[in-house]
């Protein structure tokens, strides 16, 4: 699913982001990023949906070459992917059902099946009384929800999630890893990068803690392994 | 292209014209004003061009005869000057002929001929026209070579000028409307910057949910060019008037004046403006665009 061989990148300040990294992720698995701020988490992800190319190495997702992939195949890269950030990033103006049906619009879905997916999904995040609120009538965590919906409803092998808890309390943070379990259950691989202790040691998936730019520590049933 | 995709760019175009009315309302209003003087310079120039060109065409070259030349002489000189390179015509002009063309353009001076006592000093000549200006020259000192002819002169310094002049006015022309397309580009890039300003978090989305470029250029390429659009239509509107003015006041007032008629000139600079504005339009938006779609 992803494959990643002695993958370099330095930014234009000479900041080395990634060292040497290698690490294969298999399809359905659910992978833990951990590392403090700066080591390289960031890089890591965006380096998966193309925001970042690496300097040199191998990088395949989906069995996509990435690095060395023309500009315009990236769109069909990323429609293999789904992206859910710290922030939510939902459109203001739009309401639940929009923003979610917004990310088939822009690739050009039929019309039906737009309505059918978004039911789908809202189903699954459990917001379907809620599909016509604007985000500002709903709480952090049922925002991170619409974004979960709306990466989720092109059906994506990989989910990619940066700190999706990290502006949530505790019980909104396990409602929304409750929803990660269940997708992750049907096959979808998913990448989280997280700093929350509680969450990765309760669930004992891969862990793989990067420091530096280096893969320091890769366990398939692992904790955080840091003090908070 | 789909149709419900045409339709979701149209509804987008219109929500975001609608979102910054006073902004759109401000930008078509100086594409208008851009594209009028545009317009205006490009009717200037091209009827400067036509000016140039009637005043060139009508290159002729005054021929003067030696005294006592006779009417065979003069006949078989005709025939030579017809059968030279670049002459499209010859006209012979005797001298009571050239007289009565200097009384008629004395007009109300043609007094003062009366101290020559109706004695005629102005010699027997021909009139050559020669098809091309720049041939002129050449005609002129060749004419000189044969008998009898006492000398051919055409309107050298005054053709030297015409060419400077036109040569000068096309350069300023060009130069002009060179740069006020660039200030229309700006203008209509500024304002759909707005609109890709305000819109830049949906532009990331789209990006990272897999839409195309193409998929998010066309709305704002498309609002760029409802903008040079309208304004194009606007300035066209005044244009047409005020030509359509100015050729009805300059015919009352000076019939003779080269002005290109209205149509179907009227037509191609509607179309150069409109097109052009519609063009300005997607050229800018495209412009303020390339930024945001870095992601």
């Amino acid at each position: 699913m992803i494959h990643m061989k002695d993958i370099m990148k330095t930014y234009e300040n000479g900041a080395v982001a990634l060292d040497h990294v290698n690490v294969d992720i298999n399809k359905g698995e659910f992978v833990f990023l951990v590392g403090s701020s700066g080591a390289g988490k960031s890089t890591f992800m965006k380096l998966l949906f193309r925001e970042v190319v690496p300097d040199s190495g191998i990088l395949t997702v989906n069995g996509r070459d990435v690095i060395r992939m023309a500009k315009s195949d990236v769109p069909y890269l990323r429609r293999g992917l789904g992206v859910i950030f710290q922030d939510y990033r939902l459109l203001p103006d739009k309401t639940v059902y929009e923003n979610i049906a917004f990310a088939m619009q822009v690739i050009e879905a039929p019309r039906r099946m737009i309505q059918r997916s978004v039911n789908s999904v809202l189903d699954i995040v459990g917001l379907r009384d809620k599909y016509r609120c604007f985000p500002n009538q709903l709480s952090g965590g049922e925002q991170q929800r619409v974004a979960i919906a709306r990466a989720i409803v092109n059906n994506p092998a990989i989910v990619i999630a940066d700190e999706p808890t990290g502006n949530l309390d505790p019980e909104t943070s396990w409602g929304i890893m409750d929803i990660f379990q269940r997708i992750n259950s049907s096959g979808t691989t998913i990448v989280m990068a997280t700093h929350d202790k509680t969450i990765v040691d309760a669930m004992q998936r891969r862990v793989i803690a990067i420091e530096n730019g280096r893969i320091v520590r890769d366990e398939s049933h692992g904790g955080y392994g840091y003090e908070d | 292209m789909k149709i419900r995709t045409l339709e979701y760019f149209v509804r987008e175009v219109f929500l975001s014209l609608k979102r910054n009315n006073w902004m759109s309302v401000a930008s078509v209003g100086t594409v208008a004003v851009s594209l009028f003087i545009f317009g205006m310079f490009l009717m200037l120039v091209l009827n400067m061009n036509k000016m140039a060109e009637s005043l060139e065409s009508q290159v002729q070259i005054n021929v003067y005869l030696e005294e006592g030349t006779t009417s065979s002489e003069i006949r078989s000189l005709e025939a030579e000057l017809n059968d030279m390179q670049g002459v499209e015509k010859v006209t012979f002009v005797s001298k009571d002929e050239a007289m009565e063309r200097f009384k008629e353009r004395l007009g109300d001076q043609s007094s003062i001929l009366d101290a020559l006592d109706d004695t005629n000093p102005l010699p027997d000549g021909f009139e050559v026209m020669i098809t091309q200006p720049e041939l002129v020259e050449t005609a002129a000192k060749n004419i000189e070579q044969h008998k009898h002819v006492e000398s051919a002169k055409y309107g050298q310094d005054v053709m030297e000028h015409l060419f400077d002049i036109t040569r000068l006015i096309r350069f300023f022309g060009l130069v002009l409307m060179l740069f006020l397309a660039g200030a229309t580009l700006f203008i209509i890039s500024n304002t759909i910057r707005l609109t890709v300003f305000a819109r830049r978090k949906e532009i990331a989305i789209m990006k990272y949910v897999g839409a195309t470029d193409w998929f998010i250029r066309w709305p704002f390429m498309m609002e760029g060019m409802v903008l040079g659009l309208f304004g194009g239509i606007l300035a066209n509107i005044i244009l047409r008037f005020g030509y359509s003015a100015l050729v009805s006041e300059i015919y009352s007032a000076l019939a003779f004046f080269p002005l290109i008629p209205e149509q179907p000139f009227l037509n191609y600079i509607s179309i150069v403006v409109v097109f052009g504005g519609m063009a300005i339009g997607a050229m800018g938006s495209t412009i303020s665009l390339k930024r945001f779609l870095e992601v």
